[in-house]
């Protein structure tokens, strides 16, 4: 199965692209990381001053290495998306699994859980959080994927129940396999493609959101973000800061989310067939 | 002979199952529930939870009446008749009632939200089901660019236009929702708010119409494929007949359903992209309270915000019945 | 109406392509029902979709079709589709899926009257309403939506649908799919009706019952082909083609009295792709590959498709392309002309003493058939068989095997005439001996051929030989299902139960690979239980290796399970002879009925005879016995007789009227 999964894959455009860009994106920021010689909170260099051989994206407002800083903040980026993405993927995989494997008023409770949560607007919830909590960079991750489970929960549920159904899941039911036996060697193999979609979704979703977020300024103004940077950068738009200070910050941040899109956009195509082109 | 037709649509629709409308109303009873408790949950009497952090300096006689105010609000059900009567408190940092500054910033949040949503489904749609019925190079490419797009977040490209439109070219302005203190008449007014509506218009109808695109092809692929498309086809219907009389007409169906929780997901850039337009909207207004901290304003903003995406929600699901005979009759 | 001629349709598929439809020719005629009959994948459903002009865009196709004359392959879109459901209107698949989900039925069928005629929308729902009525659909259904139907209202919808515009050409595929039998019952009269009004009717099904009942003309059509055009009333009944038998065996109707057979092998589909041969040419290469698989062999195809699952194959069907070719009021695709008959007798007599065995008896066999002959101890039924097998000479008459006279045959060449015939006897215990392992009881007709034709053979039998003979014995224990083992090569018939032993019998008539296998009461001598298997072997190996079987038994039970047709004996003579259906169902000579009767434990014709006359030996043989005897059958012999043109011939002045068995059960009851 898995090996069939890539041989599909890989033939897919947006797929190859994505991947492409992702994988160049982890080079260029590990190696990035590297090569920052400044700490980014370090704010003792002359604000404002364009870039140099020293400073390679010039200094900020606050007398900080622009590039350090760029370095820092997308590397809290993504991993505050990956964070919530991985929680949100293992909440919703065992909220999917319970509900189909349940079902009776324990699916129905947690199906109907997650329709409540999804109609509201996540980014809502978490500005409330925010706001109210000042909570860490990490909780706020943690809330998010508390709020953005239910569409894999739901993906997964009702494939699980139409696996459930499938002769080869009965069949090892009638031979006497339990339930976690079931699960564990029939469903989550399965279900392998729904946790790459889940995942790459809520990453994706995760990413856009702390960027958001931090461009409204709910996270603690010391950390490097994104979004912040944006923001900072955005208030001195009518300064001549936009090539070093304004445009790295924005150009990082669509790379990262267009990789992450042309990968979930390729797997859907990929896993859904009847999108397959005739 | 009609009649019957007709009544039987008014009874299927009063006997469906409500369930998607339910939990709608569920959720925003929970909504309010939160908005009560919250300031109670917080540490310390009203004012110190809210204002705790705030940069308003308040003065031993407005502390006095918030409190005073606060304890007008005691039981739920007051809470509730406050809501309802739209007395949302009074905003300390703007010196101005909640329900003035939310009401004064909502129809420029619907005006530019309820415009790109609208064009971006229609033309999206419209170019989503032409790409999924001709097929072949131009469809290539614009399945290519539409995605392309997609990926291209929203803060970027209002970032992007910003710079170019507004600074480099200086075409269109690159603040505010109009022109302050011109003193037009009407007509000039409307044009002036168009012309200031443009930027952040087409930052955001670029973020919608990819997915409306998309999703629309998708379905219509999908459809195209189905026996009763054939059958249409068979019958020797005019083409825009089998396109849109059966083909877009259910391709419809999953843009539709998919739509109500794309808008509330899409509502993150819609407030960052009016932050960075200083667009006069409930963004605008949710990002300065942000800013300022002023707690009281930026849960009324949220609750009315969520509140109003549960509305669109409750609208779609009516909508969709509509658009589908079969969950009509569905148990 | 309609003329398809040398029409093929070609499925691109990636760098394959699917040839589903090879230079077909055929015609709709105004008031005539053509029914299109194959397996799945056979081309059937590509045919309608080409004549309504709905094949996928890059189909590659060649020929014409013409409507009234005129010219349909080369119209523009807008052309074609002004005369669809206008002129030509199609039936799809029963299944909801073909409505649109979201509209009203009533919408959906006035559609065409909208947009074919400009009629308002107002004026176009009476006239559907008035449609709908008559195909049974209450106003008050017809503003449901597709998903609130059942399937017999969804089904009544389409042809409402495919009428309203009152079209002359309809086309209906695969319409009876999921039908019950009273929408069954309403689809043939509505048949009949539109049949009457003139439409020109094509008929896609796999049910041959329906085509039957409501068409004139049938098409077999075989990976694309036409392999042959019937009368529709000759289906079931008198078929040429192998593959249009073994298609009509397959099919379960009311009236088949045999078990089902099926076709041997797999479907298979036709993949053309072209890339560069050897010698550096570039040509199309048609590849037969089965199913999903298309793995298939390089070879260019020539001659018959049905080849390889065709049991009556001869080394010239692979060499050249064949033609459809009239035959009689069939056209048939086949270098042999369809089914050969295997065996001729003609007025043959046999006598024994002053007894009569067998007077006058003509019976014909084709290949690949099981003729069951009938009739009680001494009828003559085992000598003509084995006249027909040549183990007994006639005295007069003549008789013809694979077109060769069957007395010079065995004068010229004794064994080669008895290897293409196996021999299985009615007691199988008595017919092997006892003293033989089981090897040597299967080998026995090798060893005996090989002692003769080669005298110095015979001591020494060289390796290769002993190779061969070891692998034919094995083959054909295999083809009984009987094990193969060393040990049970060596085991003795007393160790065996009947049925293994029977079995060893069959298998040793196999051995020789035989085109005839003559079996006399190969089943009386076993239980029911062994019997039931050995009739399901010998029914196995006709389809599998194409048999052609004679079958003796004075069981008329065993007959109707078994046979093809059947050949009723009495006192020497045939007197009556048929497709098996029609003798179990309608018997017309009193004698098969007696035995039909008394077989089912109903004696309620049986009379006593009328009188003690006596029988002149020119009589009717069972004048003596028959309650319809009229005054000639004491003389003379009655002539030959048959039924409306078909193979069913019988013998009496007075046969039975129409008593089919269902018939007679209803006068009962309403007696």
């Amino acid at each position: 199965m898995k090996h069939n999964i890539f041989n599909v894959l890989i033939i897919n455009r947006w797929f190859v692209f994505g991947i492409i860009l992702a994988v160049l994106l982890v080079i260029v920021f590990t190696a990035g990381a590297w090569f920052s010689r400044y700490d980014p909170y370090n704010a003792s260099f002359s604000p404002l001053s364009p870039p140099s051989a020293r400073h390679w994206l010039g200094v900020n407002d606050g007398g900080m290495d622009i590039f350090s800083e760029l370095m820092y903040a997308v590397r809290n980026t993504v991993l505050f998306g990956v964070l919530s993405a991985a929680a949100a993927l293992a909440l919703g995989i065992f909220a999917g699994l319970t509900a189909a494997w349940k079902g009776g008023l324990t699916g129905n409770i947690l199906m109907r859980l997650s329709e409540v949560i999804m109609s509201v607007p996540p980014v809502m919830i978490m500005i409330i959080v925010a706001s109210f909590m000042r909570p860490s960079a990490v909780t706020l991750a943690f809330t998010l994927s508390l709020v953005s489970w239910p569409t894999t929960a739901k993906a997964i549920r009702s494939q699980a129940l139409a696996l459930r159904e499938r002769m080869h899941v009965r069949a090892a039911r009638d031979m006497g396999g339990t339930s976690s036996y079931i699960i564990v060697r029939h469903l989550l193999p399965e279900l392998f493609p729904l946790y790459l979609i889940g995942f790459i979704a809520k990453l994706r979703m995760a990413v856009f959101m702390e960027a958001s977020l931090a461009f409204l300024g709910l996270f603690d103004p010391a950390r490097k973000s994104i979004g912040s940077m944006i923001r900072y950068a955005l208030q001195y738009y009518y300064l001549d800061v936009w090539l070093n200070w304004l445009i790295p910050p924005v150009v990082c941040f669509s790379l990262i989310i267009m990789s992450i899109t042309f990968l979930a956009i390729s797997l859907e195509e990929v896993f859904d067939p009847r999108l397959k082109e005739i | 002979m009609k009649m019957e037709g007709k009544e039987l649509r008014i009874k299927t629709f009063l006997s469906h199952n409500t369930r998607r409308i339910m939990t709608y109303l569920i959720a925003a009873f929970l909504l309010i529930l939160l908005g009560y408790y919250l300031p109670r949950v917080l540490p310390g009497d009203y004012v110190t939870a809210m204002y705790s952090q705030s940069q308003a300096i308040i003065t031993e006689e407005e502390e006095a009446w918030l409190k005073a105010e606060y304890a007008d609000k005691e039981s739920f059900c007051e809470y509730i008749i406050a809501l309802v009567t739209l007395d949302w408190g009074y905003s300390l940092v703007f010196s101005e009632p909640v329900s003035d500054l939310i009401f004064s910033a909502l129809p420029w949040t619907l005006f530019l939200l309820g415009s790109a949503h609208l064009l971006a489904m229609i033309i999206g749609f419209i170019a989503g089901v032409e790409a999924a019925w001709r097929r072949g190079p131009l469809e290539k490419l614009s399945v290519g660019l539409m995605t392309f797009l997609e990926g291209a977040p929203e803060i970027a490209t209002g970032i992007l236009l910003l710079f170019i439109f507004a600074l480099v070219l200086g075409w269109f302005p690159a603040a505010g929702g109009e022109t302050a203190y011109a003193g037009y008449g009407m007509f000039r007014w409307g044009l002036d708010v168009l012309y200031h509506t443009i930027l952040p218009f087409i930052t955001l109808f670029f973020a919608y119409l990819p997915g409306n695109f998309l999703l629309a092809r998708g379905s219509m692929i999908v459809i195209l494929k189905s026996p009763f498309l054939k059958t249409a086809y068979a019958k020797g219907l005019p083409s825009l007949r089998v396109r849109y009389g059966h083909g877009a007409r259910n391709a419809l169906l999953p843009v539709v359903t998919r739509f109500g929780l794309r808008f509330s997901f899409m509502l993150t850039g819609a407030l960052v992209v009016e932050t960075i337009f200083s667009y006069p909207g409930l963004g605008t207004l949710l990002f300065k309270s942000i800013a300022l901290r002023d707690l009281p304003l930026i849960q009324a903003i949220v609750l009315f915000s969520s509140l109003l995406v549960l509305t669109v929600n409750i609208a779609l699901e009516i909508c969709y019945r509509f658009l589908d005979p079969r969950v009509r009759n569905e148990t | 109406m309609v003329e398809i001629e040398n029409y093929s349709a070609v499925y691109q598929d990636g760098n394959h392509s699917l040839l589903a439809l090879d230079r077909v020719t055929f015609s709709l005629n105004e008031g005539y029902i053509t029914v299109l009959i194959g397996e799945s994948g056979s081309g059937k459903t590509t045919m309608a979709n080409a004549i309504m002009g709905l094949l996928p865009k890059n189909t590659v196709t060649e020929g014409s079709i013409r409507l009234n004359g005129d010219e349909l392959t080369h119209l523009d879109d807008d052309s074609y589709r002004k005369l669809r459901w206008r002129t030509m209107a199609m039936v799809f698949q029963n299944s909801a899926a073909v409505l649109n989900p979201v509209q009203r039925i009533v919408n959906q069928v006035a559609e065409p009257l909208i947009y074919h005629l400009g009629i308002k929308k107002e004026e176009a729902l009476q006239i559907t309403e008035k449609k709908l009525a008559h195909m049974s659909i209450s106003s008050d259904e017809m503003f449901r939506y597709p998903h609130e139907l059942s399937g017999g209202q969804i089904q009544r919808t389409l042809f409402a649908m495919a009428l309203i515009l009152n079209p002359r050409v309809l086309i209906l595929d695969e319409p009876t799919s999921a039908m019950d039998a009273a929408l069954k019952a309403f689809m043939i009269s509505l048949l009949k009706e539109l049949k009457s009004k003139g439409t020109a009717i094509l008929l896609i099904t796999h049910d041959l019952d329906l085509a039957v009942k409501t068409a004139d003309e049938a098409i077999m059509l075989y990976l694309g082909q036409i392999m042959e055009v019937l009368p529709a009333r000759d289906l079931m009944q008198t078929l040429f083609h192998p593959c249009t038998v073994a298609m009509c065996r397959s099919f379960p109707t009311m009236d088949a009295v045999r078990d089902l057979g099926g076709m041997r092998g797999d479907a298979f589909y036709r993949y053309t792709h072209v890339h560069r041969l050897s010698d550096g040419k570039t040509e199309p290469h048609v590849h037969i590959a089965a199913g999903a698989d298309r793995e298939g062999g390089h070879a260019p195809i020539l001659g018959c498709l049905f080849r390889p699952r065709c049991t009556q194959a001869v080394e010239e069907c692979g060499r050249t392309s064949i033609q459809l070719t009239q035959a009689g009021t069939h056209k048939v695709r086949c270098v042999r002309g369809g089914i050969v008959d295997l065996l001729q007798l003609k007025q043959i007599k046999k006598a024994y003493g002053r007894i009569t065995a067998v007077d006058n008896a003509s019976v014909s066999l084709r290949a690949g058939e099981i003729l069951t002959i009938v009739g009680e101890t001494g009828s003559g039924k085992t000598t003509l068989a084995m006249i027909a097998a040549g183990a007994i000479e006639q005295d007069s008459g003549m008789r013809t095997f694979k077109d060769r006279t069957i007395d010079e045959w065995i004068k010229n060449e004794r064994f080669s005439f008895a290897s293409e015939v196996g021999i299985i006897y009615q007691n199988p215990a008595e017919s092997v001996s006892h003293r033989f392992t089981v090897y040597d009881i299967v080998a026995e007709p090798l060893h005996i051929q090989n002692k003769s034709s080669g005298a110095a053979a015979s001591k020494k039998r060289s390796g290769t030989q002993n190779e061969e003979e070891r692998k034919k014995v094995l083959n054909a224990l295999t083809d009984v299902h009987l094990p193969v083992e060393p040990d049970f090569l060596m085991r003795h018939p007393h160790e065996l139960n009947m049925g293994a032993i029977q079995r060893l019998c069959i298998a040793r008539a196999l051995v020789h690979d035989p085109v005839l296998i003559v079996a006399d009461e190969p089943t009386s001598a076993l239980d029911p239980s062994v019997q039931a298997k050995v009739i399901k072997l010998l029914l196995n190996l006709q389809i599998e290796k194409g048999l052609t079987i004679i079958f003796v038994t004075h069981d008329i039970g065993v007959a109707r399970k078994i046979s093809d047709r059947i050949c009723v004996m009495l006192a020497g003579r045939i007197v009556e002879i048929g497709p098996a259906s029609k003798i179990i169902n309608e018997p017309r000579h009193p004698y098969t009925e007696l035995l039909i009767d008394s077989a089912r434990g109903e004696l309620i014709h049986f009379e006593s005879p009328k009188s003690e006359q006596s029988v002149s030996p020119d009589g009717c043989p069972f004048a003596n016995r028959c309650s319809r005897r009229v005054g000639k059958c004491l003389e003379m012999n009655p002539p030959c007789s048959n039924v409306q043109g078909q193979s069913h011939l019988f013998w009496c002045f007075n046969p039975v009227v129409l008593f089919s068995y269902d018939k007679k059960m209803r006068t009962d009851g309403e007696k």
